[in-house]
C-alpha cells in the first residue's frame, strides 16, 4: 500500500511540474531531472546495500547524495589482495546520461591509475551507458585492479612492472597506505 | 563609663591641688591602711559582726580617700582584690570537684549519681563564696554611700554606683569562671541534665499515660469522633495545669531549678540553657525514635505532640516558674507565637496564659520533633513505600512534617539515592521496579498533590526502566493480567484506569460549573503557587493531573510501542482461547481506548471483532455441514465429528505477524479442515480460509489398557502422539519427516511427551539417531502427575511455543535492512557517532522501509550489533569490527 501511494504522489508531482513547465521551461526541466536523479541514486543505494557484493561498498556523504565515498578491496589471488582503496564518486546532475567522475582517494599503484587517482576506464568515459550503475562501476574497477589494460597506461612504470607479478606485489605493499 | 570619666577628671583636679607634702603623706598612709584593711576584710571573709572595728576602720578610710576624690581608685583596687581571692579560693576549688571526670567520655549510671552529687556540692560552695564576697562588696558600697550622704550628693547617683559595682562584680565572676572553664564542664552539665530529665520523664510519662488511659475511658461513650478529638485536646490542656502545679512542688524539679539558678548566678546562663536544651532534645529524639520505630501503620505525630505537652513542656513550665522567669506576655508575644504553632490559642484556654518563653520552647520542640520524625521517615521512605497501602499513616505523618519543615528537597535527594542503591540494580526484577514505581506515585501523590517532587523522584526510575528490555512487556502484563489475582499490581493498575476515567468525568463536570463566576472565584481563591522546587519549564497545568497510566507510558516514551506490545499479547491470548469468551479483554480494551484513543486501538478492536465473528461463522459453518451430513451423504467410520472442532478466523492484516511452521496434521483432521474451508468458501465467497495449522489447542485423551489420560496440547504435540497410533516406535528422522518438521523442532516438542512419561527416548547403537517408543504400561505408577489424568496445562511457556512473533522479533526484522545500511556507511566513513548514523539513515533510508526509529531504538539495536561482535564502539564512535 505504502509504495503505491508513493508512486501516485510522484506522478502528481510530475504532472504539476509539467503544467508549470509551460511558463518556465528551463528551470522546471532541471527540477524534474534533479527529482529523477535523486530517485535513481536512492534506488541504486538501496540495491547496493541489499546486494551485499563482497569487497565493494559505497555510501553518500552526509548531506549530499551526489557525492559518494566508495571502498574497494583487492580481489583474492591478485597482487592487490588484502588492500583496501577509497574512492570518491561524484555524480553529475544529468546522471545517468553522463557517467560519474570516479577517482581513487587512496594512492593506487596501477597501470591505469595516475598519481592523482584518475582512472582510465572505458565505461567511465566513452563507453558509458545509462544501464550502468554504482554497483557495476565498482565491480568494474575491482576487476580492473586484477586485469589492467597495459596497452594504454597512465602509469608506465606500473605497466612495465606488471609482467613481474612478484616484484609488482612488493611494490604494491611498499606504496600501499591504508586510509586512517 | 561616664562615671569613670568624670571621676578621673576630678581626680586630676584634686591631685593638682595637693601641693602640700604633709597632706600627700597623710593620703598615702590612709591608702596603705585601706589596702591592708580591705585585704583582711576580703581574706577573713568579712562577717561584719565578727570584727566591727575593722569595718569601722575600713569605712573611715574609704571616707577619707573618697573625700580626696579617689573613689574610682578605691573601687578598682577593691574589685581586683576580690577577683584575686575569687580566683585563688572559689574557682580553683570549684573546678577541682570536676577534675575526676575530665577523662570520662561517656556517662554511665555509676557516675551519674556521683556527678549529680558533686555538682550540687560544688555549686553550693561557690555560691556561698560568692555570697560572702557580695557581702564585702556591700560594705564597700555602704561606706561609699555614707560619705555620699555627708557630701549631700544626689542619692540617685549612689544607686547607679552600687549597681555599677555589682554588675562589675558579676562580670568578674563570670569572666573568671569562663576563662578557667575546663573543657569537660559542658559535658558534665549535659550528663547531669540528661540524667535528671530521664528520671523526670519516666515518672511523668507514667502519669501521662495513666491520664491518657483515663481519658480514653471517659471518652468512650462520645459518638462523634470530631468531638472526641476536640474534647481530648481541651482536656489535655486543662489537665496540664494542675499537673504543672504538681510539678512545681516536685523535689526533682526544685533540684534542677536550683542548679540552673546557681549556674545562672555564676554567669553560666547560656551554658546551662544549652545543656538542658540539648538534653531535652536528646530525650525528644529518643522518644520520637521509640514511638515511630519501624512501624509504619500507625500515625505517631499526635502521640509525639502529646508527649511534648506532657513531659518537656511541663518540666520547662515548672523550671521557668521556679526561676521566676514567667514574664507576663506583652502585646508582642502573640506575634511571636503565631507562625508555626497550629492552634496556639486553643492550646491554652483559661486564665493562665503561657509565658512567652514557654511558647518559644513549644515551637522549638515541635519543630525539632517534626524534623526528627521527618528525617526518620525519609530515611526509611523506601521501606514505607514498599508496603505502601499499609503504611499510609506514616506517609500522612511525613506530609505534615514536611509542611512545617519544608525540607522536601531532602526527601527527594535521600529517596533517589535509596532508589539507586536498592531498586535500580540488576538484581531487581522489572515487575518489582514497576510495582514500586506505582506505589511511589501513589504515596508521593499524598505528600505533594502538585506532583513536583514526584517528577524529580520518578525520573531516575523511568530512566532506568527505559534501559530494560522487558519493561513494556511487564507493563502490558500488568494491564492485561489484572483479573488473574486480587491484590496484584495489575489489578490496581486497571483500577487506576477506572478511577482516572471517573476523574475525567468529574473533571468535565467541574469545567462546566466553573463557567459560573462564583465557582471561578472559589477556584481562584483556592489557587496555590507551585513549590519553589518546581521546574518552571513545565506548566503547572500538565503537572496537576497525575495519572498513573500516563506516568507509566512516559517510561516507554510513546504509546505506540505500548499499544504494539499489547496487541502481540492480546493476539497470543486470543489465539490460545478455546472458547470465544472475550469479555475481560473487551473491558480492558475499552479502558485502554479511553487513554490511548480509538484510532490507536483500532487494530486490537478488529482482533476482538474477529473473535466475535468467528463464533458466529463457526456455528454457521458447522450447522450447515451437519445438515448436509444428515441429508444422506454416507458417514464413514473413521471420521471425526465436526462438533469437536472450532475455528478462529482472523483478518491477518490487522494481526501481528504470526509464526508459521509447516506441519503435517493427521489425515482425519486434515480432511475435516478441508470440509470446513470449503463450506466457509461457499458461505463467504470469494473469501477462502488459509489454515495456520501450527496454531490452536488440541484437547485429547490417550487411552491405554489400564488408564486414560487427558491433555491439552499444541497441534504439533498432538500430531506427534497421533503418529504413535500407527506404530509404537519411531526414529527421530522418520518421525520428523512424517510430521513435516525439522528434527530439532521435533526433539524440542517431543520432550513434552517424554516428560509426561508417555514416550521414552533411547539411542540406536550404530548411529546417533534417537528412537522414541510408546510407554505402554505405567512403569512408574507412583507418579501422581501422570496417573491423576488431569488436564495438563498448555506448555506454552517456552519461547518456541509462542504463536505470535514478539515485538522484538518484528523490530529485529525491520532492523536488518538498516544493518546493511549501517555496515555500508561504516565501511566508507570509518567511524561514526550515534546521531550521525541516525541522521544518515533518516536521510538516505527513505525507500521502503522508511527509517522511522527513535534514537534510543537505534542505540539499543547498535549495542545489539556490538554484542554480536559485528560492531565496535570506541569513544562513542561506532566502527566495524575487523
Amino acid at each position: 500500500m505504502a509504495t503505491i501511494n508513493n508512486q501516485d504522489n510522484s506522478n502528481n508531482n510530475r504532472q504539476i511540474n509539467n503544467v508549470a513547465s509551460s511558463k518556465q521551461p528551463l528551470q522546471s526541466a532541471k527540477s524534474v531531472d534533479t527529482q529523477s536523479v535523486l530517485k535513481r541514486l536512492q534506488s541504486e543505494l538501496m540495491s547496493l546495500m541489499m546486494g551485499g557484493d563482497p569487497g565493494i561498498s559505497a555510501f553518500p556523504e552526509e548531506d549530499n547524495i551526489f557525492c559518494w565515498k566508495g571502498t574497494i578491496t583487492g580481489s583474492k589471488d591478485t597482487v592487490f589482495e588484502g588492500t583496501e582503496y577509497k574512492l570518491s564518486l561524484s555524480f553529475p546532475t544529468d546522471y545517468p546520461f553522463k557517467p560519474p567522475k570516479v577517482k581513487f582517494e587512496t594512492g593506487c599503484f596501477h597501470p591505469n591509475v595516475d598519481i592523482y587517482g584518475t582512472i582510465c576506464l572505458d565505461i567511465l568515459q566513452d563507453k558509458w551507458s545509462s544501464a550502468y550503475d554504482v554497483r557495476t562501476i565498482l565491480l568494474s574497477i575491482q576487476s580492473l585492479l586484477g586485469e589492467p589494460n597495459t596497452s594504454s597506461p597512465l602509469n608506465t612504470q606500473a605497466a612495465a612492472l606488471w609482467e613481474n607479478q612478484e616484484e609488482y606485489r612488493k611494490m604494491v605493499e611498499k606504496l600501499y597506505k591504508p586510509a586512517a | 563609663m561616664t562615671v569613670d570619666a568624670t571621676s578621673a577628671v576630678c581626680n586630676l583636679g584634686i591631685l593638682d591641688s595637693l601641693n602640700n607634702s604633709s597632706s600627700v603623706i597623710e593620703l598615702l598612709e590612709t591608702w596603705n591602711a585601706f589596702c591592708l584593711s580591705s585585704q583582711s576584710l576580703v581574706s577573713t571573709h568579712y562577717s561584719s559582726n565578727s570584727d566591727p572595728s575593722l569595718a569601722r576602720d575600713f569605712a573611715s578610710q574609704v571616707h577619707i580617700l573618697r573625700s580626696h576624690g579617689l573613689q574610682s581608685l578605691i573601687q578598682d583596687h577593691f574589685l581586683s582584690l576580690i577577683q584575686q581571692f575569687f580566683l585563688s579560693n572559689g574557682v580553683s576549688n570549684f573546678w577541682c570537684h570536676f577534675d575526676a571526670y575530665a577523662d570520662i567520655v561517656d556517662t554511665d549510671l555509676a557516675y551519674e549519681d556521683e556527678v549529680q552529687q558533686v555538682l550540687h556540692v560544688a555549686l553550693e560552695e561557690i555560691t556561698l563564696e560568692k555570697q560572702k564576697q557580695e557581702r564585702c562588696l556591700t560594705m564597700l558600697t555602704d561606706a561609699l554611700q555614707s560619705c555620699k550622704d555627708t557630701t549631700s550628693e544626689g542619692s540617685q547617683k549612689s544607686a547607679t554606683d552600687s549597681a555599677y559595682l555589682s554588675s562589675k562584680y558579676q562580670l568578674i565572676v563570670s569572666s573568671t569562671l569562663m576563662t578557667t572553664l575546663p573543657r569537660h564542664f559542658p559535658q558534665i552539665l549535659h550528663w547531669y541534665f540528661k540524667g535528671r530529665l530521664e528520671e523526670l520523664n519516666t515518672s511523668l510519662d507514667e502519669e501521662y499515660q495513666d491520664l491518657d488511659r483515663l481519658q480514653d475511658d471517659e471518652d468512650m461513650d462520645l459518638d462523634s469522633k470530631e468531638k472526641f478529638f476536640n474534647e481530648k485536646s481541651d482536656m489535655g490542656s486543662d489537665k496540664s495545669y494542675p499537673q504543672g502545679k504538681l510539678l512545681e512542688n516536685n523535689n526533682l524539679v526544685k533540684n534542677i531549678g536550683k542548679v540552673v539558678h546557681d549556674l545562672r548566678s555564676l554567669g553560666f546562663t547560656s551554658l546551662a540553657e544549652d545543656a538542658y536544651a540539648s538534653a531535652i532534645f536528646m530525650l525528644l529524639k529518643a522518644k520520637v525514635n521509640e514511638l515511630a520505630g519501624d512501624d509504619y501503620r500507625t500515625s505517631v505525630l499526635e502521640a509525639i505532640k502529646g508527649w511534648i505537652q506532657a513531659v518537656p513542656l511541663q518540666f520547662l513550665h515548672a523550671l521557668l516558674a521556679y526561676l521566676g522567669d514567667t514574664v507576663s506576655n506583652g502585646p508582642h508575644s502573640s506575634i511571636l507565637r503565631s507562625p508555626l504553632a497550629s492552634h496556639p490559642n486553643s492550646r491554652y484556654p483559661g486564665t493562665e496564659a503561657p509565658s512567652e518563653g514557654l511558647v518559644r520552647w513549644q515551637l522549638r520542640l515541635e519543630y525539632f520533633a517534626y524534623e526528627t520524625l521527618q528525617d526518620l521517615r525519609i530515611a526509611k521512605l523506601f521501606e514505607i513505600i514498599v508496603d505502601y497501602p499499609d503504611s499510609s499513616a506514616a506517609i500522612e505523618d511525613l506530609k505534615q512534617c514536611l509542611e512545617y519543615t519544608g525540607q522536601h528537597s531532602k526527601l527527594v535527594d535521600s529517596f533517589i539515592s535509596a532508589l539507586r542503591y536498592r531498586l535500580l540494580t540488576a538484581g531487581a526484577s522489572t515487575n518489582d521496579i514497576l510495582h514500586q514505581y506505582v506505589s511511589t506515585i501513589k504515596a508521593l501523590r499524598t505528600i505533594d498533590p502538585a506532583g513536583v517532587f514526584l517528577e524529580a523522584v520518578g525520573e531516575p526510575i523511568r530512566e532506568y526502566l527505559r534501559g530494560r528490555k522487558d519493561t513494556i512487556k511487564c507493563i502490558v502484563t500488568m494491564l492485561t493480567d489484572g483479573t488473574s489475582g486480587p491484590g496484584s499490581v495489575g489489578d490496581s493498575l486497571l483500577e487506576e484506569i477506572n478511577r482516572d476515567e471517573e476523574n475525567q468525568d468529574s473533571a468535565g463536570l467541574d469545567d462546566e460549573i466553573s463557567t459560573d463566576d462564583k465557582q471561578a472565584w472559589i477556584d481562584a481563591e483556592r489557587w496555590e503557587p507551585d513549590p519553589v522546587e518546581a521546574d518552571p519549564l513545565k506548566s503547572s497545568r500538565c503537572r496537576r493531573k497525575i495519572d498513573i497510566l500516563g506516568m507509566i507510558v512516559s517510561i516507554i516514551g510513546s504509546k505506540d510501542q505500548l499499544v504494539n506490545e499489547y496487541r502481540v499479547m492480546l493476539a497470543e491470548k486470543l489465539l490460545n482461547k478455546t472458547d470465544y469468551d472475550i469479555d475481560s479483554e473487551i473491558r480492558t480494551l475499552e479502558l485502554l481506548k479511553i487513554h490511548f484513543g480509538e484510532s490507536s486501538m483500532q487494530k486490537c478492536e478488529i482482533m476482538l471483532n474477529d473473535l466475535i465473528d468467528s463464533k458466529r461463522t463457526n456455528t454457521n459453518v458447522k450447522t450447515t455441514i451437519k445438515q448436509k451430513v444428515q441429508s444422506g451423504v454416507d458417514h464413514k467410520e473413521n471420521e471425526i465429528p465436526m462438533d469437536v472442532f472450532d475455528a478462529t478466523i482472523i483478518s491477518s492484516n490487522f494481526w501481528p505477524p504470526i509464526q508459521e511452521e509447516a506441519l503435517n496434521i493427521p489425515e482425519a483432521v486434515e480432511k475435516l479442515l478441508n470440509v470446513y474451508a470449503t463450506r466457509f468458501n461457499e458461505i463467504k465467497t470469494p473469501r477462502k480460509l488459509l489454515w495456520k495449522k501450527n496454531l490452536g489447542t488440541v484437547k485429547l485423551e490417550l487411552q491405554f489398557e489400564d488408564r486414560e489420560i487427558q491433555f491439552t496440547v499444541t497441534p504439533i504435540q498432538a500430531s506427534i502422539i497421533m503418529k504413535f497410533q500407527e506404530q509404537t516406535s519411531w526414529t527421530s528422522k522418520d518421525l520428523a519427516a512424517a510430521i513435516g518438521v525439522p528434527v530439532d523442532v521435533l526433539s524440542r516438542r517431543i520432550s513434552f511427551w517424554i516428560s509426561k512419561g508417555i514416550l521414552a527416548e533411547s539411542f540406536e547403537n550404530d548411529s546417533s539417531e534417537h528412537v522414541f517408543t510408546l510407554v505402554d504400561e505405567m512403569i512408574d505408577s507412583g507418579k501422581t502427575v501422570i496417573s491423576s489424568g488431569n488436564c495438563e496445562d498448555l506448555a506454552a511457556d517456552e519461547d518456541g511455543d509462542r504463536s505470535v512473533a514478539t515485538v522484538e522479533d518484528q523490530l529485529r526484522k525491520e532492523m536488518t535492512v538498516y544493518e546493511k545500511f549501517i555496515t555500508g556507511m561504516l565501511t566508507n566513513f570509518g567511524s561514526m557517532a550515534l546521531d550521525r548514523i541516525h541522521n544518515t539513515l533518516k536521510m538516505f533510508c527513505t525507500a521502503d522501509p522508511t527509517y522511522d526509529k527513535s534514537l534510543q531504538q537505534l542505540q539499543s539495536f547498535l549495542s545489539g550489533l556490538v554484542a554480536e561482535e559485528k560492531l565496535e564502539i570506541r569513544d562513542g564512535m561506532y566502527l566495524l569490527k575487523k
